[in-house]
């Protein structure tokens, strides 16, 4: 493939535009964390840092629970998009091969689940979460992003097992297997791609929430990154250094599972495409 | 093609009996509980009918903040679509390093609402900010300018970084739209002699269009409900020039203390979200068809 001078420079021109637009304000951040306060502060910001300090790091992690957020985060997350995978594979397989009646009219009505305000469930949530005794538990918190994450895992498993050839599978029924074992062996397999990209979705859903993680998790002991993060902007107000390096630690995780699994989220999404 | 009724129950039934229990039965009590009249979270009131609904209706306040849900959602669709698409005609080439930019174009998503937050209002803000430095010393602007001081500016604000949150994502998802279009498509085109504009109005865009429009229908969904980005911004500041509808909902019901007038105006945004619902997916069932 071949392309002419212009074209090559228009790709550069946008390539460093989305470069500069994603990058650079997490360059700002990072590189803030290090440097002294007055730095931070500087009328005249700088590039490159000129100072290194590793102060900012050191007060949030002694005055905060931080490392306590990240592991309940990092649990709730995880939990969150195994059980989102362990309800969505066996349902969006069903809404492609299996035929039984209303099956289109209930695929229709699972996408309605975005078609309101999601404040609106918090208070009778919150009220039936009570009385259940789950209010203070990280399970609520997987119960209401699995909720949240469902509707989409289901529709994009759906066109991921779409996307599979037919003879495959018409191949692997014929060799006699039940549908169960056709999923198990057969389908998951090859869909892999795609099921990574829907446990990331899941876990990034889970992993960036904030509204119901602020109401229903009441001791601090069991913050997750997000409230815990809020709580250190309420305490100092304008202390731009320990929120800076809040900030870096909030996405270091998912920096590192996204730099182990992140290419699968790509091709899992551009194999199985929207239909 | 199977028909096992039983094992398809089996299969969908965990699915949907959760999605019951935590969605559409809340759902439910919303709606009864705007029929009566309840003020603080977990007291009780009497029932009063369809009052809530008049009382609301007639209110400036709902009205005020349908307008700016509309606006809101028009204005990130257009940013956003306009950036993604971009975005996913640049990551659909192959260049040096296209794979690594695939994967770490999605870092703004990755990351929580709060910090999101938290970095453009430092970003933005005019002590120690990079965005009024770079404006002013390219003279687009006099002098520090306070984004959040004006209802319009901080609207616009708050667009943007919705924007710059959700459009990596679509990005993606237009991506995955681009790479089913056969490539043969190109080089027949380019044995024609069609150049690349060409190529761009005659292959790419008609083939992508039913695309464009499942995700406008997701988007526009996604954007409606946004309420964290912009109440940890501004809290529906200034003077009520980011009171989208569901930061109004979240303020009558955790600020002025009144859960069932909240609950009428949640069933009524939802009202007005599933008809576009439906009727977005209706139009796209018939043009499906029509294929």
């Amino acid at each position: 493939m071949r392309r002419s001078r212009t074209w090559t420079l228009i790709l550069a021109a946008g390539l460093a535009f989305f470069v500069a637009l994603v990058g650079l304000p997490f360059w700002w951040v990072v590189s803030g964390s290090f440097k002294l306060p007055q730095e931070i502060i500087a009328r005249v910001p700088t590039m490159i840092p000129r100072s290194f300090t590793w102060q900012h790091y050191d007060r949030l992690l002694s005055s905060s629970d931080y490392g306590t957020y990240l592991v309940n985060s990092l649990i709730v997350s995880s939990l969150s998009a195994l059980i989102t995978l362990m309800l969505a594979i066996p349902a969006g397989y069903a809404f492609f091969r299996l035929r039984f009646r209303g099956r289109e009219a209930l695929y229709r009505a699972i996408l309605l689940a975005y078609a309101f305000p999601s404040i609106v469930v918090l208070i009778p949530l919150f009220t039936m979460f009570a009385r259940m005794g789950l209010v203070d538990t990280r399970l609520s918190l997987v119960i209401v992003n699995v909720a949240f994450a469902l509707p989409f895992a289901i529709w994009m498993l759906r066109s991921f097992f779409g996307s599979i050839p037919k003879e495959i599978e018409e191949a692997a029924r014929l060799d006699g297997g039940p549908p169960l074992t056709v999923l198990w062996r057969i389908m998951i397999p090859l869909t892999a791609p795609g099921i990574a990209a829907v446990a990331i979705f899941a876990f990034v859903t889970s992993w960036t929430e904030y509204v119901f993680a602020s109401v229903m998790i009441l001791s601090d002991a069991r913050r997750t990154i997000p409230v815990g993060f809020s709580g250190i902007i309420g305490q100092y107000q304008v202390d731009w250094g320990l929120l800076l390096a809040g900030a870096s630690l909030a996405v270091v995780p998912v920096v590192i599972v996204f730099a182990l699994i992140g290419r699968w989220f790509v091709t899992g999404l551009t194999e199985g495409a929207v239909k | 093609m199977a028909r096992n009724p039983i094992l398809a129950l089996a299969f969908v039934a965990p699915a949907l009996l959760f999605l019951a229990a935590i969605l559409v039965w809340p759902l439910f009590s919303a709606f009864l509980l705007s029929l009566q009249n309840v003020r603080g979270v977990g007291t009780s009131g009497q029932w009063v009918g369809f009052e809530n609904y008049r009382f609301i209706v007639t209110s400036g306040a709902f009205w005020d903040s349908a307008g700016l849900s509309l606006i809101w959602v028009l204005a990130n669709a257009v940013v956003q679509t306009a950036l993604a698409l971009a975005a996913a005609l640049i990551l659909h080439q192959k260049f040096p390093g296209a794979r690594i930019a695939r994967t770490w174009i999605i870092l703004t998503w990755i990351v929580p609402t709060v910090v999101v937050v938290m970095i453009w209002r430092w970003l933005f803000s005019t002590s120690g900010g990079m965005i009024n430095p770079i404006l002013v010393q390219t003279g687009l602007i006099d002098g520090p300018v306070g984004f959040f001081s004006t209802p319009e500016t901080a609207f616009a604000t708050l667009v943007f970084i919705n924007s710059w949150r959700w459009f990596p994502f679509i990005a993606l998802m237009m991506l995955a739209g681009l790479t089913r279009i056969p490539s043969d498509l190109y080089e027949a085109a380019r044995i024609d002699g069609a150049g690349p504009v060409r190529r761009f109005t005659r292959i790419t865009w008609p083939l992508l269009a039913p695309t464009l429009t499942v995700l406008l229908i997701i988007g526009t969904l996604l954007s409606f409900n946004v309420f964290d980005i912009v109440w940890l911004m501004t809290q529906g500041g200034p003077a009520g020039g980011t009171r989208t509808l569901p930061v109004l909902i979240y303020e009558t019901a955790f600020r002025s203390y009144r859960m069932s007038e909240a609950a009428t105006i949640a069933v009524l945004s939802t009202l007005l979200l599933m008809a576009f619902a439906v009727l977005a997916t209706r139009s796209l069932a018939r043009a499906g068809d029509e294929r």
